[in-house]
C-alpha cells in the first residue's frame, strides 16, 4: 500500500482487526492484515503508527503496555465504544465505495 | 477527552518520544525475532524488518505529528526551533527586528501624539454634543477684545445666550486669569505660579465632571462670585501629593485668599488638550481678577464692551447646530449690539458659528499643517520599513528552497514547515513590536513635552495594534512565498536547479529596493529643506545682542492705579540697576522674540495711513531701551529716565518706518500720532531689529516710553550682564520679595533662548526629518546590502566563469557597484517628482527658501549614491575576491 492514499482504507483495516482480534500490538496488527488478506494488502509497516496514534488521539482505540507472549514490552491498542461507530460508517461508506466501483465496471 | 490528550501531551514531549521510540523498536524486534524464527540471519533478518517498516526516522516524526495535531503541541518545540533558527542568522534577526521596532515604534509615536492633539474629544460626558461659539469675523466694530479674537465673546453676550434653553441645554463661559500663569501662595509658602481659569457656574455639570475630593462649584459660587477655586487632578498630585487635608484650606491667589473646596475628577485638564489647566474658580468681580489679568483697565462686569470670555455650548437634544444657531440668533445680535449702537453699513455685522470641541482648538491651524506633514514623513518611513521586512524574508526564505524541498522529500509535513515560517515570524514581529513599544514610549513622552501636553499621554495601544498587524500581515505573507514555490514544484526539480537563476525575483528584488530608494531620496529631501530654514533662523541677523541679556515678566498685584505701578516699575529698575553683575536694565511691554506685538495704523504729522498702507508695530519701552539690547542709535535719543508721564511725549523709531513713512527727510521732530490727542515727537531713530519672532520681515516701528502709553500691568524686565545673565536669577528674586513677597519672577530665561524657542519647532522638525531620514538611508542601506549580498552568493557561479575567462577584479567590482548604483539612480528618477510635490506641500514650513531648492535636491542625490556605494562595496569587495575555481567546483 502506497504512503498517502487510501489513509481511509487504513483506518478501516485496523478498526475492523481490532474488533475481530480484540487487544493487538502495532505488529500483531499488520500480522492480521498480511494474514486476513492473503497477503494482498503490503502495508508499509512503520506507517501504521501515525494512523494508530491519530485514531487514539482522536478517540477510536485506547491504548495500554504489556507483555507480548515472548516477554517483549508493547503496547497494545483495543476499540472504544467511538471506534465501534466509526468502524460501522467506515464500513458503509467502503460498501458504497465497493458498489459505485463495480457498477462502474459492470458498465459497458 | 481527545482534546484533553492533546494538551496533555503537551507538557509529556519528552516522554512521549521515548515511548513512541520505545514501540517502533518493539516491533521491529518482533519481526526480526519472527525471521530469525523463520530461519534468516540475524543480519538478513534485521535488515528485512527495516525494509519492511519504512524510515524510523521520518515514521517516528509523522508519529509524534499525530499526538501532537493541531499544532498546539508542537508550539514550544516550534519555538526553539525558530529562536536556534535565528540565532544562527544573526545579522538578519537584528535588522529585521530593528527595522520592524523602528518602523511600528515611529508610527505609534507620532499617530498617538496626533491622535490626542487633533482627533481625541474632550474627556468630558457626551463630548459629541459640545461646541465652541466662534465669531469668526471677529467683534462688532467698536468692541474691544482680549484673547483669540474669533474665539472671545462679552459677559452681556453670555448672559443673554445662556437664557435660551432651546437651543443649548447648557452654555459655559469661561477665561483665563491671566496670559499665562497667576501668581498663587499657600501659606507663608514662596509665590509660585499655575495656570487659572475663572469660570461660569456651570462649568463642572454642564461637561458632566464630577469631584475626585469635596465639591466642584456650581451656580450660586458663580452669584455670590464665590471666593472659591477647584483644583485639578493633576496640580493636586503635583503639587499636593494627593493630600486630601487641602481641602478647606485658603490658597492666596495674586494676594486674594480663596478657599480650596474640592479636587475634579481624574484625567480632566480642562477643555484645551493642548494645556492642562491647575484651578477654577467662579467668575470674580474684583478687578484684579479680571480674565487676561486685567489688561487695559477693562473690567469684566463694567465694561459691556469687552468681548473677553470663550462660550462652550451643550446642545439641546434633538437640535442640530444650524437650528441652534437660527434659534439664538436674534438674540444673539440684539445682545451684541446692545451698548454699541446699531451696526453701520460700512461694517459687517457680527457673525456666530459653531465648531465641535475637539481638541484642534487649543493648537490652531499654526500646528496642524506641519503636524500632517510629519505624519506623511512617518508613514514613508513605516513604508519603508516594512518593503524591508518583506525583502528581508523573501531573500532569506528563497535561500533556503532547497533547504525546504530537502525536507519535504524527507517526509516533512506541509503544515510542519508551514508552521515553522509562522513562528519564525511570528518570533520577529513579536519582537519587533515589543522593542517598537519601548521606543514609542520614549517618543510619545518627547513628542508631549513639545506639544507641551502635561497629562495623560501615552502611546495608543489601538495605533500599536495596527501598526503591529499590519507588520504581522506583511511578515507572514513574505515569509510564505517560498512555501508556495515550494509545495507547488516537484521536489526533485527544485533539487536539481542550481542555486543560480532566479532573474525574475531579483528584478522585482531591484524594483522594490528602487521604491525604497525613491522614498528614502524624498525624505533626504525634506530633511535637507528642513535643516537649511533651522540654519536661516540661527543665522538671521536680529539687529541686536541677546548674549548677555535676562528676561523675566512681572505684575504688580496690589497696585491699582497707573501712578502706583509707574512707581513700583521705577523702584524695581533701581534696585535691579543696584545689583552686581547689572551692567543696565529696562523693560518692555511684549516679550521681544515671544511673538507678541502692538499694532496700530500710523498717523504722521496729521496724515493718516491705514494699515493695509503701513502696518505700525509698536512696544512700550522703559528707559535705556536701545542700549540694554544693544540695537544702534542711528539719530537723535534713546528713551531716558527722564521720559515720564508728564514731560512732553516722545517716541523712537526705526530704520523702516523713517523709510516709508519720512523718506528724503531729517525724522527728528516730526509727530506721531492724532496732533489733537497729544502726539508723540520723534526723538530718536534706531536701526531694524527683530520684534515678534525672527522669520519677520522688517516692518516700521515705534518704541513708546512705557510711562507715556496704554500699557497691560506685565512688564518684561531686560537684565544686561557682565557674566553668565542666569546667575543673577536669586538675587534678581530678592531684589523683587523685598519689594512684595507675593511676587513670582514669570518665565525668567535668557533672551537668547527667547529667540530659540520662537523656532523651536522648526528646530525639532528638521530633527525629526534628520532622524527620519537617517533611518530611511540605514534601511536602504540594508536592503541594498542584503540584496547585493544575495545577488552576488547566488552569481558566485557565474562571476567564476567570468574570472576564469579573463574578467579582472576591478572590473567584477565594478560591475557589483554598478547593479548598485544603477538601483539608486532608479530610485532617483522616480524620487525627484516626489521631493519637488513633497517641497511644494512644505512651502509654508520653509524660511528664506524656495521649496525646489537645488542644494537640498543635490544633497539628496550625493547622499543616495553614496549610500549606494556604500551598501555595495562590501559585496562588490567579496564578489571580486571570489576564487574562480573554488566557486565552479562548489556548483
Amino acid at each position: 500500500m502506497a504512503r498517502n492514499d487510501l489513509q481511509g482504507s487504513l483506518d478501516l483495516l485496523v478498526l475492523k482487526t481490532l474488533s475481530q482480534r480484540g487487544r493487538l500490538h502495532g505488529y500483531g496488527i499488520v500480522l492480521h492484515i498480511q494474514r486476513a488478506s492473503d497477503e494482498l494488502l503490503q502495508v508499509e509497516e512503520g506507517s501504521l503508527y501515525p494512523a494508530l496514534h491519530r485514531m487514539e488521539q482522536s478517540g477510536w482505540i485506547s491504548s495500554d503496555w504489556a507483555l507480548t507472549e515472548t516477554n517483549r514490552k508493547a503496547k497494545y491498542y483495543r476499540l472504544t465504544a467511538g471506534g465501534r461507530r466509526q468502524l460501522q460508517e467506515a464500513e458503509q461508506s467502503f460498501d458504497q465505495l465497493v458498489k459505485g466501483v463495480r457498477a462502474m465496471f459492470r458498465y459497458a | 477527552m481527545a482534546m484533553f490528550n492533546r494538551i496533555r501531551n503537551l507538557f509529556r514531549r519528552a516522554h512521549m518520544d521515548a515511548e513512541i521510540a520505545a514501540e517502533l523498536q518493539a516491533h521491529l524486534e518482533m519481526r526480526t525475532d519472527d525471521n530469525l524464527a523463520a530461519g534468516m540471519g540475524r543480519e538478513e533478518a534485521r535488515r528485512d524488518a527495516l525494509r519492511r517498516f519504512g524510515n524510523p526516522a521520518v515514521l517516528k516524526e509523522r508519529t509524534s505529528a499525530a499526538d501532537a495535531v493541531l499544532a498546539l503541541a508542537g508550539l514550544w518545540f516550534d519555538i526553539r526551533y525558530a529562536l536556534r533558527r535565528l540565532l544562527k542568522a544573526p545579522v538578519f534577526a537584528a535588522t529585521t527586528i530593528v527595522t520592524l521596532a523602528l518602523g511600528i515604534g515611529a508610527t505609534t509615536a507620532i499617530f498617538s501624539t496626533m491622535n490626542a492633539v487633533l482627533l481625541r474629544l474632550l474627556p468630558v460626558s457626551n463630548p459629541a454634543e459640545l461646541f465652541y461659539l466662534h465669531v469668526p469675523d471677529g467683534q462688532p466694530y467698536g468692541a474691544h477684545s482680549t484673547g483669540d479674537s474669533e474665539t472671545s465673546f462679552s459677559l452681556p453676550v453670555f448672559e443673554a445666550l445662556r437664557q435660551d434653553r432651546r437651543a443649548f441645554s447648557d452654555l459655559i463661559a469661561f477665561a483665563p486669569l491671566a496670559w499665562d500663569k497667576v501668581p498663587v501662595r499657600f501659606g507663608e509658602g514662596a509665590p509660585e505660579q499655575a495656570l487659572g481659569e475663572m469660570t461660569s457656574g456651570n462649568f463642572f455639570s454642564g461637561l458632566g465632571i464630577t469631584p475626585r475630593l469635596g465639591r466642584v462649584f456650581a451656580m450660586p459660587d458663580e452669584g455670590q462670585n464665590a471666593p472659591v477655586v477647584v483644583l485639578s487632578y493633576g496640580y493636586w498630585t503635583r503639587r499636593f501629593s494627593r493630600n486630601p487635608a487641602v481641602v478647606g484650606q485658603a490658597i492666596y491667589i495674586k494676594g486674594i485668599p480663596f478657599t480650596v473646596v474640592g479636587v475634579a475628577a481624574e484625567g480632566f485638564t480642562g477643555v484645551d488638550p493642548g494645556d492642562s489647566t491647575d484651578l477654577w474658580i467662579p467668575l470674580q468681580r474684583r478687578s484684579e481678577l479680571d480674565p487676561w489679568g486685567n489688561p487695559l483697565n477693562h473690567t469684566l462686569y463694567g465694561s459691556p464692551d469687552w468681548w473677553c470670555l470663550r462660550l462652550l455650548a451643550r446642545l439641546a437634544p434633538d437640535v442640530s447646530p444650524q437650528q441652534a444657531l437660527a434659534e439664538v440668533a436674534p438674540t444673539f445680535q440684539a445682545a451684541a449690539y446692545a451698548t454699541l449702537g446699531a451696526p453701520d453699513a460700512a461694517h459687517p455685522r457680527v457673525k456666530m458659528t459653531m465648531v465641535p470641541a475637539k481638541g484642534l482648538q487649543g493648537l490652531g491651524d499654526y500646528d496642524r499643517q506641519p503636524v500632517m506633514i510629519l505624519m506623511a514623513l512617518v508613514t514613508l518611513v513605516l513604508a519603508i520599513a516594512c518593503s524591508n521586512v518583506a525583502m528581508l524574508l523573501v531573500a532569506r526564505n528563497a535561500a533556503r528552497r532547497r533547504d525546504f524541498s530537502l525536507r519535504m522529500a524527507l517526509g516533512a509535513g506541509r503544515a510542519t514547515l508551514l508552521r515553522q515560517l509562522l513562528v519564525e515570524s511570528g518570533l520577529l514581529v513579536l519582537s519587533g513590536a515589543v522593542l517598537g513599544w519601548l521606543f514609542a514610549l520614549s517618543a510619545t513622552s518627547g513628542l508631549a513635552r513639545w506639544f507641551h501636553i502635561a497629562t495623560g499621554l501615552a502611546p495608543d495601544r489601538a495605533v500599536l495594534l495596527f501598526t503591529s498587524i499590519v507588520s504581522v500581515l506583511i511578515a507572514t505573507i513574505f515569509a510564505l512565498a517560498p512555501l508556495r514555490t515550494v509545495t507547488h514544484a516537484p521536489v526533485a526539480a527544485a533539487l536539481r536547479v542550481s542555486t543560480s537563476t532566479g532573474y525574475r525575483n531579483s528584478r522585482a528584488g531591484g524594483a522594490a529596493l528602487s521604491l525604497q530608494v525613491a522614498l528614502c531620496f524624498t525624505l533626504l529631501t525634506a530633511s535637507g529643506l528642513l535643516l537649511r530654514t533651522l540654519l536661516n533662523y540661527q543665522h538671521t541677523r536680529l539687529g541686536m545682542r541677546t548674549q548677555g541679556l535676562l528676561v523675566f515678566g512681572i505684575t504688580p498685584q496690589k497696585e491699582t492705579t497707573d501712578d502706583a505701578r509707574f512707581r513700583f516699575y521705577r523702584e524695581l529698575l533701581d534696585r535691579l540697576r543696584a545689583l552686581p553683575g547689572v551692567e543696565s536694565a529696562t523693560m518692555v511691554g511684549n516679550r521681544i522674540g515671544s511673538g507678541w506685538s502692538n499694532n496700530d495704523e500710523p498717523i504722521v504729522d496729521g496724515v493718516p495711513y491705514s494699515f493695509d498702507q503701513v502696518p505700525l508695530r509698536s512696544n512700550n519701552v522703559g528707559p535705556d531701551f536701545l542700549h540694554v539690547f544693544g540695537i544702534p542709535l542711528l539719530e537723535g535719543r534713546d528713551i531716558l529716565d527722564s521720559d515720564t508721564p508728564t514731560s512732553p511725549r516722545v517716541v523712537v523709531v526705526n530704520e523702516t518706518f523713517v523709510k516709508r513713512l519720512l523718506p528724503h527727510t531729517n525724522p527728528i521732530g516730526h509727530r506721531l500720532g492724532d496732533l489733537k490727542d497729544r502726539p508723540y515727537t520723534i526723538v530718536g531713530v534706531a536701526a531694524d531689529s527683530k520684534y515678534r519672532s525672527v522669520d519677520e520681515a522688517p516692518r516700521a516701528m515705534a518704541y513708546y516710553p512705557y510711562t507715556q502709553n496704554d500699557f497691560r500691568p506685565t512688564m518684561q524686565v531686560e537684565l544686561r550682564s557682565w557674566g553668565d545673565p542666569l546667575a543673577l536669577l536669586s538675587s534678581v528674586e530678592q531684589a523683587v520679595h523685598q519689594i512684595d513677597p507675593d511676587l513670582p519672577l514669570e518665565k525668567p530665561m535668557t533672551q537668547s533662548a527667547v529667540f530659540e524657542d520662537s523656532y523651536a519647532q522648526q528646530r525639532l522638525f528638521s530633527r525629526l526629518a534628520m532622524f527620519f531620514a537617517l533611518l530611511a538611508a540605514l534601511l536602504v542601506a540594508i536592503g541594498l546590502y542584503g540584496t547585493l549580498s544575495y545577488r552576488v552568493g547566488r552569481r558566485s557561479a557565474e562571476i567564476g566563469i567570468r574570472m576564469a575567462l579573463g574578467a579582472r577584479p576591478g572590473q567584477v567590482l565594478y560591475s557589483v557597484l554598478r547593479d548598485s548604483v544603477g538601483i539608486a539612480c532608479i530610485g532617483i528618477a522616480g524620487g525627484v517628482p516626489l521631493s519637488l510635490l513633497t517641497g511644494h506641500f512644505m512651502g509654508s514650513m520653509l524660511y528664506q527658501l524656495q521649496p525646489y531648492d537645488a542644494s537640498s535636491l543635490g544633497a539628496a542625490v550625493a547622499g543616495i549614491i553614496a549610500i549606494s556605494l556604500a551598501a555595495g562595496f562590501i559585496p562588490a569587495r567579496r564578489a571580486a575576491s571570489i576564487d574562480p575555481m573554488q566557486a565552479l567546483r562548489t556548483e
